[in-house]
């Protein structure tokens, strides 16, 4: 149950996130569509992590899938945009399919070494096949404006119109990824985490089951990483290399793996901080891992466990102040 | 005819690779198999085996030193990594240890980009080992050649203390079941801690004969820890023979790739990997769960 204030803060978030352009610099803007489509990558990722508490380090495939396909439609077939940037999502559930095939029968340990090892063929394979990828030079190409019939010209390559259509494709998809979570089919998903052989024995087929939610993450990597290839109006081989793997990982858990929103704030932090002190300090990275490695030992439910902890404790006090007045 | 007469030298190359990739990657599927923890940071050791050897190289100039003291210098943090930090998230479980070693890893390669900085380092060998030496027909560096026999001696020594020693009995023992060991009074949480120091040693020492070879660059730790996770696939998880074999295969297979398919080359592997994963998803000589 959801109380009126509650709706309240959504709408006023909603207001002030759609007039962002009126009110940054376009410097800053910039850097808020970069943390909502780290938002989205990382709320995929954490699907897998924080949900089904598997831990991947190979969900760079699937941005970078996304990214490729929407920059080579965009490039070579002239797609509007929206179009290119969707079957970006397509793409890379249709390789989290090829390859969930083979990684979704494992688990734990396992299953992270064979993400990694995916990850890495993929990431030859953008290197190497230069004629379509451009090798480690990348590829290219425009936010052209498109004129869609009936409607009008969509132009989309003006910052504030582009940020508008992150905004409605990220809410939009963080919406989905939240109802998933709350459809029986998500709870499955928290069942598998919690003991796999009790799952079985209800009846559910865990092998299936695993495979449709690796397919659904992966759809919204690939739409994050379409996104991140229309923003950049470029795609290389960073997009799918191991380091995209590993900070989308160190955005999620450092968010927090235990609510849905932990990896938005992760993301959007990280972010921050990075822009904030990449201009003091060239150690940040080393800074990022020490504050990775304190977490890991003694906050694993990272930054928003921290505001949960908080929360318990001030209702905790609140409920015994009650009983004693 | 050039193709053909490439093969020894290829094959030669491919054992080279093989066996180095053997030495890191025995330490890492003993550690898997008796705990069950995956160490990510163990493509760093290996990484800090060459740096540590490269420092030593500059200050003292004498590489047996660096040979010795490098690798026993990485065997110390490993144990210090597995003491102090793995040790204390032990109730957390396996996912929780992998993402720990994880950082871990990431650390270490921050601090090498930190004090040894981000480009490829020149590594001095020793006067006597560089040329080549010639037999029956082919030539052959001779720094390979060293490599090849310093990783056979550690291999033949290894497998000594692993199947003819009471040290290596228990080891094995741990690594088939772990609990059993413990309960027949054995102190396997000190047997562990004490195969992550010699696991990291042996990384740190491939290290150190590897970095001139494979070049001592940031970069190297990923790139290995890469196709040890394959050797581990491939092999089948926590066998050491599987490793020996996996690691051979994998060695060979990049060299002889570069021959026939050199665009093809780094995907091989992966491949083989997927073909293995089809037929027997356990791993050529893994356990069945």
């Amino acid at each position: 149950m959801r109380r009126l204030p509650f709706y309240i803060a959504v709408v006023v978030v909603a207001l002030i996130l759609i007039f962002l352009p009126h009110l940054l610099s376009e410097y800053r803007l910039n850097m808020v569509i970069r943390m909502l489509i780290y938002s989205l990558f990382a709320v995929s990722y954490n699907l897998l992590l924080g949900q089904g508490g598997l831990l991947s380090f190979g969900h760079a495939a699937y941005f970078g899938m996304g990214a490729y396909s929407n920059i080579l439609m965009l490039k070579h077939w002239a797609l509007p945009l929206p179009l290119s940037v969707f079957l970006g999502g397509v793409a890379g559930a249709l390789l989290g399919l090829l390859f969930g095939i083979f990684v979704v029968r494992m688990r734990g340990v396992p299953f992270a070494l064979l993400t990694l090892a995916f990850n890495q063929l993929i990431y030859a394979v953008a290197e190497k096949w230069r004629t379509v990828t451009g090798g480690e030079d990348g590829i290219a190409a425009m936010r052209a404006a498109v004129g869609l019939p009936g409607i009008g010209r969509l132009d989309l390559f003006p910052t504030s119109n582009w940020y508008l259509f992150v905004l409605l494709v990220v809410a939009l998809s963080l919406l989905g990824c939240w109802y998933f979570t709350q459809t029986p089919f998500g709870k499955v998903n928290l069942y598998m985490r919690e003991n796999e052989e009790r799952t079985k024995f209800l009846g559910y087929n865990t092998y299936l089951s695993r495979l449709l939610v690796y397919c659904i993450s992966t759809f919204f990597a690939g739409l994050a990483g379409a996104l991140a290839s229309g923003f950049e109006e470029y795609v290389g081989t960073t997009f799918i290399n191991l380091d995209k793997s590993t900070e989308v990982l160190m955005m999620t858990f450092i968010g927090g793996t235990g609510s849905f929103f932990g990896p938005v704030l992760g993301a959007s932090f990280l972010i921050y901080v990075n822009d904030l002190l990449s201009t003091l300090t060239e150690r940040w990275s080393l800074i990022q891992g020490v504050i990775f490695i304190i977490l890991v030992m003694y906050m694993p439910e990272g930054l928003s466990g921290i505001y949960l902890q908080l929360k318990r404790m001030v209702l905790h006090r609140a409920a015994k102040w009650r009983k004693t007045a | 005819m050039e193709i053909i007469k490439a093969f020894p030298i290829q094959a030669l190359h491919g054992l080279v690779y093989g066996m180095l990739l053997f030495l890191v990657a025995s330490g890492l599927t003993l550690i898997f198999g008796m705990m069950g923890v995956l160490n990510f940071a163990h493509g760093a050791f290996y990484m800090l085996g060459a740096y540590f050897s490269f420092s030593i190289l500059v200050y003292t100039g004498n590489f047996w030193l660096s040979l010795v003291v490098s690798p026993i210098l990485v065997g110390l943090l490993s144990i210090l990594m597995e003491r102090y930090l793995l040790r204390k998230i032990h109730r957390f479980g396996h996912v929780h240890q992998l993402l720990l070693t994880f950082g871990v890893a990431y650390i270490i390669e921050e601090m090498v980009k930190w004090i040894w900085g981000n480009e490829p380092l020149p590594v001095k060998i020793p006067q006597f080992l560089t040329g080549s030496l010639s037999f029956l027909g082919i030539i052959y560096p001779k720094y390979r050649l060293f490599i090849l026999l310093v990783s056979f001696v550690v291999f033949v020594i290894l497998f000594l203390i692993l199947f003819r020693t009471r040290a290596g009995i228990i080891v094995m023992a741990a690594v088939h079941n772990a609990d059993m060991v413990n309960a027949l009074g054995i102190n396997v949480p000190l047997v562990f801690t004490l195969l992550f120091g010699v696991g990291g040693a042996l990384a740190g020492l491939a290290g150190v004969i590897g970095g001139p070879y494979l070049i001592t660059h940031p970069g190297m730790a990923a790139t290995i820890i890469v196709d040890l996770f394959v050797v581990i696939v491939v092999g089948g998880l926590g066998s050491l023979g599987g490793a020996l074999l996996a690691s051979f295969l994998i060695g060979e297979l990049q060299s002889f790739g570069v021959l026939f398919f050199p665009q093809l080359a780094l995907v091989l592997e992966f491949l083989l990997m997927a073909v293995v994963l089809i037929i027997k998803p356990e791993g050529l000589l893994g356990e069945k769960e």
